[in-house]
């Protein structure tokens, strides 16, 4: 514990006197157990968050606030860890944040786009499917859809490595006996080149009523332009080196 | 006797009192659907624990990826153990939603 103390104090004790504290630190003191310990967590009432973090998330930093049940129960010493303006609000230090439905309102989530051209099926597709999971983000959560949308255009243009284009099958079938029906890559390309990008997707987005609803925020398009401008996507941040086919 | 029998019934039908349609009303269904509601609470009272941790290595991961490349919740916690800081998950879960920065911050502190 005294490592810990000596650490984190002397980390953020420069940037403490300029920083104004966001949210009191330690919500809960034992009555009992009367040690003036102050581990680690002054140290996160220090730091400011970044003003743009505040425009992503619903809750702004007055919302996220500590949950004192009474300061009154907080000894006489201990009391500076606490404001008094931040002693009501939910409780971050002993229950997980979970979002409410104004957390992941649909006409709020950003939009982004990418270019397919030349770009590698799988990899970019993996991206895609994690954007659109909100597996990116902190405030992930497997029950709700707290993901972006995602548009893909130019979806004739994307490539496979290797012998791909005339060997990879894509296989349906129509419930009937012998109803089997095959596809090479080329013949799909040419016949509905957005499935190709959707099978994709869809095969790394969760199976279920949620992955069948985050599969409705992919939209996929033929040539260079989609109908979303008024939602103003930006540019969908790739993080893998080889997603772009090598000429 | 019916009133011993009723007794015990209302007892139990007292727990399942805000169940769904037929199990909140049939006496039998009520004393299976009892059952079956006890069993979940108690298994889940162990997977409760399991779940979160679950969610907030789940959460620590996404942000940190954020970072730079190849750098993970892996070497985040390997990096935690070395420098011997006693966070735990959930609480860096907490910060990662409430401070991204702040996260930011003690990662870069403990890569050094």
């Amino acid at each position: 514990m005294a490592l810990l103390c000596a650490s984190t104090s002397a980390i953020f004790s420069s940037s403490s006197s300029s920083e104004r504290p966001s949210f009191a630190s330690l919500k809960r003191t034992i009555p009992s157990n009367q040690s003036s310990f102050l581990g680690f967590f002054p140290v996160v009432a220090l730091s400011k968050p970044s003003s743009a973090r505040t425009t992503t998330l619903s809750f702004s930093k007055r919302d996220f606030r500590v949950c004192c049940q009474d300061l009154s129960l907080v000894p006489e010493n201990q009391r500076w860890m606490f404001e008094e303006s931040e002693a009501d609000g939910p409780d971050i230090w002993n229950n997980t944040w979970y979002p409410k439905a104004k957390d992941h309102i649909n006409t709020e989530k950003p939009w982004y786009v990418v270019d397919a051209t030349d770009k590698i099926l799988g990899r970019l597709a993996s991206t895609i499917a994690v954007h659109i999971r909100g597996k990116n983000l902190p405030t992930y959560t497997p029950s709700d859809d707290m993901g972006a949308f995602v548009i893909v255009v130019n979806a004739e243009k994307v490539a496979v490595s290797g012998k791909k284009r005339t060997q990879k099958l894509y296989r349906r079938h129509s419930g009937r006996p012998g109803g089997m029906k095959v596809e090479t890559f080329n013949q799909l390309q040419q016949r509905i080149p957005e499935r190709i990008v959707e099978h994709a997707v869809r095969g790394m987005l969760p199976k279920g009523r949620l992955g069948r609803a985050l599969f409705n925020h992919l939209k996929v398009y033929k040539g260079p332009d989609h109908p979303h401008e008024a939602q103003k996507p930006i540019e969908l941040p790739i993080r893998d080196k080889r997603v772009q086919k090598q000429r | 006797m019916t009133r011993i029998k009723r007794r015990r019934r209302t007892k139990i039908s007292l727990f399942a009192s805000s169940f769904r349609g037929a199990h909140s009303r049939l006496t039998r269904t009520i004393t299976q659907q009892r059952i079956r509601a006890l069993v979940s609470a108690h298994r889940d009272r162990d997977r409760k624990k399991r779940d979160f941790r679950r969610l907030w290595i789940t959460r620590i991961n996404a942000v940190i990826r954020g970072m730079g490349v190849s750098y993970s919740y892996s070497r985040l916690i390997n990096n935690l153990y070395k420098k011997q800081l006693l966070l735990n998950r959930k609480i860096l879960a907490q910060i990662a939603i409430s401070n991204k920065n702040c996260l930011y911050m003690i990662s870069n502190e403990i890569i050094k």
